[in-house]
């Protein structure tokens, strides 16, 4: 058997037969996908307002009917639970409504509510929607009493503002977006931008976890009595390095795969995006070849490869979307895979990118493979010398 | 208690010496906490405040009501607005290229069409970047041209009850200029939130405590594989002394990483968490419920390998639901469930400390740790030792 598919055999045996492996590299990712989609996804819950008091009220009713109009959340809730909940940041507004409150929407007469936002940008983003739902409210109480202090009864008011509603064509606001940033997301699922994120993050991340193993088998003499045998270094690294990139790329196709069929993600044209994922698992098999050479403690090589895999993913945009960083850190995070990667299945997913216009992302990405497979194996050939 | 003292302090010797504390307990969260601020950082500030914008506009219109919206923009009280007038037909183009906020077209039969009811639509073009400011003014636009439409609404609404045209025109400008009948009374809550910065450091804090607690405890399972668990057990020392130097040191690890970790976060990145006391109590209040999860751990694997993944996934699991990486918003059974993770009272409890909390308001969030730890530590004695079973 070829020597190099025998210790990537061996690799792979040992990897899918610790179980504890199953949890982080198949069922995390789901549901941290699945977590981002619910809390930050596009369509997902708008602000949160929380309502207290005024039950069954025609104010409560004609305040929610609106608020979920322009896309809130409402829920009731007690006064003491909204208060907390609200400094908590688990709710973004909360509105309290009076008895008062209540009998002067009844009357058209003068109406002050309370109420209670969150300091943060979402609390006074949520503000300024219940501002502009309470101002137009406000504004039809405001037109009825108008027309009733010009002699019109009340009924023949309200008569006469339907009419006048009906018969006129509501004025329209129509938001576009100018390009640039705004746009780059348009069109995107629920899941898609985190199943994106979280795909290259845990595949790199799975990947340099690995290189405990290469620490072992060089602790075990396992690499030494390769080396014995008539098996060049750069094979015993190419069949190390094949056994996780096999791993990697399980791992890759599978969240592909499950995002897809679970949660509806679109990846564009699927083909170009398992190409994709195939030439980052290259790199983050290679990526640690070289820790696990690096290193001689396997607890250590661990911490520095989740560390490492978390850092890199950070600075690569798989945790903030690098179209939303700064101009030194984008140019910073142009020297990760995960960075070209992301940028590759965004021209897949985003602009139905051919082959060829993602060439250059996979070509970065074979260029960083082949230079840390090349630094891994001379680093595992000093690694021999030294006694661990 | 000299045996005590003697193997807390040969544990601690080990643990120093073995780089993953180091690396676990400090140079990953601090590393972390840089790149997680610097790629948040773009995401925009802390605070609600509104920096000044300018939105460019291209008017077409001939009568007053185009240039009513654009003054509303710039009276608004909730921002500083500046208007740089452009063709219509670059507005998108300057607003992209300019880093404006906003853009707006006013159509050339805006006023006409508002006052006679016929359709009329005003174009809105965001900026290149999604920020606050742009939704505001978004919002302000929408509700000018509410307010100039149910005026005109009511003019009509006067002529169909039989009021004369100036009549009803008059009717129209009182709604328009009266005050508003409904109004907001606005305050701010009280806050038990830090602000992103500040969230970022002590949500790190918290995930590796976790992770850094457990390299003490899980040395029990170390000393077993290695035999010199019962070598220490053949001499004349109470067996219980052994797990207690475990839990020590993990407590003592646990403290020890946390306030490094949230004096770096102070010093790096200039955020504050309040009273050092009610800080430490917190510290400290976390660290005893890390190290009594770590309890059940040991106890439910068979190797300090499967300990160390075991104590991976629990430190991952509860430190994303805890809100080290970013806040998750709940509500109901769950927002419950949520409330009672240790690492999200950890921080709750530092938000309320760096509000000017004393003691007795992160009581909610202290007791929340301390019961968790009571329960893990009750818990552990009924769960059968695995590693024994071996």
């Amino acid at each position: 058997m070829n020597p190099v598919l025998a210790i990537a055999g061996v690799e792979l045996r040992r990897f899918f037969r610790d179980r504890s492996n199953i949890f982080f590299v198949f069922i995390f990712p789901l549901m941290l996908i699945l977590l981002l989609g619910i809390q930050f996804g596009v369509g997902s819950a708008g602000p949160i307002v929380a309502v207290a008091g005024g039950e069954g009220t025609p104010l409560a009713r004609d305040l929610t009917d609106r608020l979920k109009a322009e896309g809130l959340t409402v829920r009731p809730d007690a006064a003491s639970a909204v208060r907390r909940d609200v400094s908590r940041g688990s709710t973004d507004v909360g509105l309290f409504i009076s008895e008062q409150a209540g009998k002067a929407y009844d009357d058209a007469g003068p109406v002050e509510l309370e109420v209670l936002a969150a300091p943060d940008a979402s609390g006074q983003t949520a503000l300024q929607a219940l501002r502009a739902t309470v101002r137009d409210l406000g504004r039809t109480q405001l037109q009825l009493r108008a027309l009733m202090d010009g002699g019109v009864t009340e009924d023949a008011a309200r008569s006469a503002l339907a009419r006048a509603k009906t018969s006129a064509v509501e004025p329209t606001v129509q938001v576009m977006e100018s390009g640039g940033v705004s746009s780059e997301f348009r069109g995107l699922g629920r899941f898609d931008l985190g199943a994106a994120q979280q795909l290259l993050l845990f595949v790199f991340l799975s990947s340099l976890t690995g290189a405990a193993a290469l620490i072992q088998a060089r602790r075990y003499g396992v690499i030494s009595r390769a080396l014995a045998a008539p098996v060049t270094a750069a094979r015993t690294m190419t069949g190390l390095a094949l056994g996780r990139f096999a791993i990697a790329g399980v791992q890759g196709v599978y969240i592909l795969l499950g995002t897809a069929l679970l949660f509806g993600v679109d990846w564009g044209n699927l083909w170009l995006a398992m190409l994709v994922v195939g030439v980052f698992s290259l790199v983050a098999a290679a990526a640690a070849m070289v820790v696990g050479s690096m290193l001689d403690h396997d607890g250590a090589a661990t911490g520095v490869g989740i560390g490492l895999g978390l850092v890199v993913a950070g600075l690569g945009g798989c945790m903030v979307p690098p179209e939303f960083f700064s101009e030194p850190m984008a140019a910073v995070s142009r020297f990760t895979p995960h960075r070209w990667a992301y940028d590759a299945i965004a021209e897949v997913q985003r602009h139905e990118a051919a082959l060829q216009d993602i060439l250059p992302h996979l070509g970065v990405l074979a260029a960083m493979a082949a230079g840390l497979l090349v630094l891994g194996t001379w680093l595992l050939r000093r690694s021999l010398a030294r006694a661990l | 208690m000299n045996a005590l003292t003697a193997l807390v302090a040969n544990d601690l010797k080990q643990r120093l010496r073995d780089k993953s504390v180091l690396i676990f307990g400090l140079l990953v969260p601090v590393a972390l906490m840089t790149v997680l601020n610097l790629a948040f950082g773009g995401l925009g500030d802390d605070g609600p405040a509104l920096k000044p914008v300018t939105v460019i506009a291209g008017v077409e219109d001939e009568g007053p009501l185009g240039d009513a919206v654009l003054e509303s923009l710039v009276s608004s009280p909730a921002l500083e607005v500046s208007v740089q007038r452009v063709a219509p037909g670059d507005v998108a183009r300057t607003t992209l290229d300019g880093g404006s906020s906003l853009g707006i077209v006013i159509p050339k039969d805006f006023t006409e069409s508002l006052t006679t009811g016929r359709a009329a639509t005003l174009q809105l073009t965001r900026g290149s970047t999604p920020s606050l400011e742009t939704d505001v003014l978004i919002s302000v636009v929408k509700e000018v041209v509410n307010e100039l439409h149910a005026a005109s609404l009511t003019a009509s609404a006067g002529r169909i009850a039989g009021l004369s045209p100036a009549a009803a025109s008059d009717l129209a400008r009182s709604t328009a200029a009266a005050s508003p009948l409904m109004a907001l009374k606005e305050s701010t809550a009280p806050t038990e939130q830090l602000p992103l910065s500040a969230s970022l450091v002590a949500g790190q804090t918290g995930l590796f405590l976790l992770f850094t607690v457990g390299f003490g405890v899980v040395g029990l399972l170390v000393e077993k594989e290695q035999g010199t668990f019962a070598r220490i057990r053949s001499v004349a020392v109470p067996p219980w002394t052994i797990t207690a130097s475990k839990a020590v040191v993990g407590f003592l690890l646990g403290v020890a990483a946390s306030t490094v970790l949230l004096t770096s976060g102070m010093v790096f990145f200039g955020v504050a968490f309040g009273s050092p006391v009610v800080v430490g109590l917190l510290v400290m209040s976390a660290a005893a419920a890390a190290t009594s999860l770590t309890f059940i751990v040991v106890r439910l694997v068979r190797s300090a390998e499967q300990a160390n993944v075991a104590q991976s996934i629990i430190a991952m699991v509860l430190g994303i639901a805890g809100g080290a990486f970013f806040p998750l918003q709940s509500t109901g059974f769950l927002a419950t469930v949520l409330e009672l993770n240790p690492v999200g009272a950890f921080i709750r409890g530092l938000g309320i400390s760096a509000g000017g909390g004393g003691i007795g308001d992160v009581l909610g969030p202290l007791g929340v740790m301390w019961i968790f730890a009571a329960a893990c530590t009750l818990l552990s004695r009924f769960i059968p030792d695995r590693s024994a079973a071996q």
